[in-house]
């Protein structure tokens, strides 16, 4: 079956997309040379990152796909825009256990919508789904440290991650590996560690998991820190994944990455985070190749995977429903929004994706399981609160201004402002169909009765921040803008 | 016919004297023609009710003539004299007098002992354990939607898109489905495309929806859908409960409301079926009295308003509510006057179908594990019995294992 690797840059407007098939295999993580325009670029900025402002996307669009990629991962933040930890949190008492959840939720959150650094940030949202912690049963705190721990690891080597998030505070609680000693083995982590962090199920044995739980004894939890005590820990020798030692958790994080199937494994997960679900198996084998040559370097598996003609393919372009935390990051960068909106973590949980708080150890589900018609209300309702219904949210909407989105247009030409608007925010991906209706709303020509002037008046400057208000929400809303 | 008229007998006795051993009972049921799943009234609705935080048991019914009770809970332990008797042993704690009138109307089944073995004391994973009955491996689905998802196999559609309705902002684990959408409803007014004054953004946005074409990413179409029943969604249930006006006086807390809401839903053409609600926040580890005490009024009062309110429309015989919780919580009151995390705890199943009195005997205070209470009835046999006897679903299509049913419907 033909499976183009080439992004169709035509001028049609329609969203590209071919089935799954065979891949030629040899161009597919070739680097992409082809055209590389907005609709490249928005692209990229939507994966490698929450997607890009609208001034991002136009000096991007000046760029090639690799200079375009240098760029992302040579992003830096000047000294001092963040904190890598919450200060609220030294302040608050155990008792307090919604505010300090929310006040790391709300730390993490203001980190994605302004950093420069947009990757390194993306990948630790990746991390907190692979890792799956949950702040239902470790506390805030210590899934502050988790979450910066991914900022700092995510793009290094995975083998050091996976060392560090063996010894991670919040992982020790969260799958009881504080308590796995020699006395009293728990094999809730060796499980874990290899069914959904770097194996996936039926790769191990029963055997596996009992010997690997005696190699992850001895590390415990005290103050909020790692401690090690050789004391609690199973110096015995193990039969591990075929191999026989006196192994340490160290020793048999080793082993597991060294297993091809970790490799496979791996390369699944970033292909399905950053491309498309369900890859191919040569592109699977392609990029474990990669991962494993180069030693388990994140950076570098992650590089070549997006600057890749598979990167840009037909299959990838709008494939995925957004998250609803890129869905809302995204829109409060498109927007020019400043800062994170306080109600953002409970509207989040409505949409299914409450920050620090996944269902369970698998993560998020994601895919087709993000869309129903209440997480959907949700996502209507949060950018018709944040931008079309301005007087009634003030309070919680972050200063932003959605005329900015057309300010280029100039004037009261609702034709020219909706040509604008969807090439801006939605890179024209949307039918004629669309823009009548759009227009139909700015001229006020569809039939809707109102109770508000604006719509009885025509467009014109008495009703226009309403109406931009108005329509900016309506484009926002479109389906196609919920597909990443 | 002959074993109805027997154990409803016995329920009598039960009620009047004591409780009815729950062997006995099940033994009774054994040697009776199995309940056929396919007799359930279609009307039939269930409303689960989440005591979310883990409710104390002991403080919620009685063992008021216990002498353990009162040396285990010197400061929080309920005085004598002032719980409902229910017979010479327990009572219920004087903040449900609204359960305490539905108990003497013969609406309520207490079930004592509810439990499992090896219990949970993680609220996240006793809960998730209660909401998928899967106590020894982590199911994906809860077992509400494995229901819903034997019930509509191969892309078939509820009914109504109201027929399993979650009260509140996020769909619990209980109702998580393969293949059924179940709409979670904070509010009436958040269930809706909102956007305030200006009904042109409103009516454009219809137009969008229904307009939207399939095409492109398989999603596309699947997102324009769901966007189509989101955005109709509001004004459809809105329509449906429209012409309902309840009967009986609400108390203005949320949870009474959301009753409100589920018997406006029930009593309307809305096709409601299941309902989740949930009432926080148990996890009384300091201060209980007066935090537990104030959630059981809530709980008490909410359930005499609802059912005032179904049987004055007519619809409390077709409507069984039953409670749960993650966990009770431990026999000695802590040294902050609250409880910390404990195990078994009752049960109540309530409803005008319901064959009244108190099922099980309250566990021993004495004979404890590790300071919890032993369970005698695993909270899957009530789950069973509520398949079979009120959604006429064979239990072991939806939990794993075999789990005797119950003879309190």
């Amino acid at each position: 079956m033909d499976v183009s690797t080439k992004l169709d840059t035509s001028t049609d407007p329609q969203v590209g997309f071919r089935p799954a098939g065979s891949l030629d295999a040899s161009s597919a993580l070739a680097p992409y040379g082809g055209h590389f325009g907005p609709r490249q670029a928005a692209h990229l900025l939507r994966r490698a990152g929450f997607g890009g402002t609208p001034d991002d996307i136009a000096a991007f669009a000046q760029l090639d796909a690799q200079r375009a990629v240098d760029a992302i991962f040579h992003a830096s933040d000047p000294d001092g825009t963040f904190v890598d930890y919450p200060p609220e949190l030294s302040t608050m008492t155990a008792a307090q256990y919604g505010p300090r959840k929310t006040a790391v939720q709300l730390w993490w959150l203001d980190r994605m919508l302004r950093t420069r650094r947009q990757l390194a940030e993306k990948m630790t949202l990746v991390w907190h789904n692979h890792f799956a912690t949950a702040v239902s049963k470790s506390p805030p705190e210590m899934m502050a440290e988790q979450i910066d721990l991914f900022r700092l690891q995510g793009l290094g080597n995975f083998r050091t991650l996976l060392a560090s998030v063996t010894r991670d505070p919040a992982m020790l609680v969260w799958l009881d590996n504080r308590y796995n000693t020699k006395q009293h083995p728990n094999e809730n982590y060796a499980r874990e560690v290899m069914e959904l962090f770097t194996l996936g199920l039926g790769n191990y044995t029963e055997d596996d998991v009992r010997e690997g739980a005696r190699a992850f004894t001895g590390w415990t939890v005290k103050n909020g820190q790692p401690l090690y005590r050789a004391d609690l820990h199973d110096a015995g020798v193990k039969t591990f994944l075929g191999r026989t030692g006196a192994w340490t958790a160290d020793d048999a994080i080793d082993i597991i990455v060294q297993q091809p199937i970790h490799q496979r494994f791996i390369a699944r997960k970033l292909l399905e985070s950053f491309v498309y679900s369900d890859p191919e198996p040569e592109l699977i084998e392609a990029v474990a190749s990669v991962y494993a040559i180069s030693g388990y370097d994140l950076a570098k598996t992650v590089g070549a995977i997006i600057r890749s003609n598979v990167f840009y393919s037909a299959r990838a372009y709008r494939a995925e429903p957004k998250s609803p935390i890129e869905f809302a990051i995204g829109t409060l960068r498109t927007i020019g929004a400043t800062s994170i909106p306080p109600n953002l973590p409970g509207v989040l949980a409505r949409m299914g994706q409450e920050p620090l708080n996944p269902p369970t150890v698998k993560g998020w589900d994601g895919g087709p399981a993000w869309i129903n018609t209440s997480t959907m209300l949700a996502r209507f309702n949060f950018i018709n609160a944040l931008i079309a219904t301005n007087t009634a949210a003030t309070k919680t909407a972050p200063n932003v201004s959605p005329d900015a989105l057309v300010r280029a247009a100039g004037g009261f030409d609702a034709q020219r402002i909706v040509q604008n608007l969807v090439a801006t925010t939605l890179q024209n991906d949307v039918t004629g169909d669309v823009r009548t209706t759009l227009v139909a709303y700015l001229d006020g020509t569809n039939a809707g009765e109102s109770t508000q002037m604006a719509n009885e008046l025509p467009f014109g400057p008495e009703n226009y921040q309403e109406k931009i208000r108005g329509v900016v929400a309506l484009t926002l809303n479109l389906p196609v803008n919920q597909l990443n | 016919m002959k074993r109805r008229a027997f154990v409803s007998t016995s329920l009598g006795v039960a009620v009047l004297g004591g409780a009815m051993p729950l062997g006995l009972a099940q033994a009774a049921l054994a040697q009776a023609a199995p309940l056929a799943g396919a007799t359930a009234d279609p009307g039939n609705v269930l409303v689960v009710i989440q005591l979310a935080g883990g409710n104390d048991g002991l403080n919620t019914v009685v063992p008021y003539s216990d002498d353990a009770y009162h040396q285990a809970r010197p400061v929080i332990g309920l005085d004598p004299k002032s719980v409902l008797r229910i017979n010479d042993r327990i009572g219920f704690n004087p903040a449900l007098a609204g359960l305490d009138a539905l108990f003497k109307d013969g609406k309520v089944a207490l079930l004592q002992g509810v439990g499992y073995p090896n219990p949970n004391r993680s609220h996240f994973e006793a809960t998730e354990i209660w909401e998928t009955a899967s106590p020894d491996r982590p199911q994906q689905y809860g077992w509400l939607g494995r229901y819903l998802d034997r019930r509509y196999p191969n892309g078939t559609k509820p009914p109504s898109p109201f027929e399993s309705v979650a009260l509140g902002d996020t769909l619990p684990a209980a109702l998580v489905s393969a293949h059924v959408d179940v709409p979670a409803i904070g509010a009436l007014g958040a269930f809706s495309y909102n956007t305030g004054r200006d009904l042109a953004s409103k009516q454009s946005a219809g137009v969008l929806y229904d307009g939207a074409k399939a095409g492109g990413s398989p999603y596309l179409a699947m997102i324009a859908d769901t966007a189509r029943e989101a955005y109709h969604g509001g004004d459809e249930l809105r329509a449906k409960i429209a012409g309902y006006t309840a009967r009986a006086t609400y108390p203005t807390d949320g949870f009474a409301q959301q009753l409100k809401l589920a018997a406006q839903l029930i009593g309307s053409n809305a096709g409601t079926r299941i309902i989740f609600v949930s009432l926080g926040s148990f996890d009384t580890h300091a201060g209980q009295r007066a935090q537990q005490d104030r959630l059981l009024g809530l709980l008490g009062n909410g359930l005499r308003a609802f059912y005032a309110d179904l049987a004055a429309h007519g619809n409390d015989k077709r409507v069984l509510a039953m409670t749960f919780s993650e966990f009770g919580r431990r026999v000695t009151q802590n040294a902050s006057n609250g409880t910390d995390h404990g195990t078994a705890m009752p049960i109540f199943v309530i409803g005008g179908a319901v064959r009244g009195g108190v099922y099980g005997d309250h566990p021993s205070l004495t004979d404890l594990d590790h300071g919890d209470l032993k369970f005698a009835t695993d909270f899957r046999s009530v789950y069973a019995t509520v398949l079979q006897s009120w959604l006429g679903r064979n239990p072991s299509d939806v939990i794993a294992g075999s789990f005797p049913t119950l003879p309190i419907v």
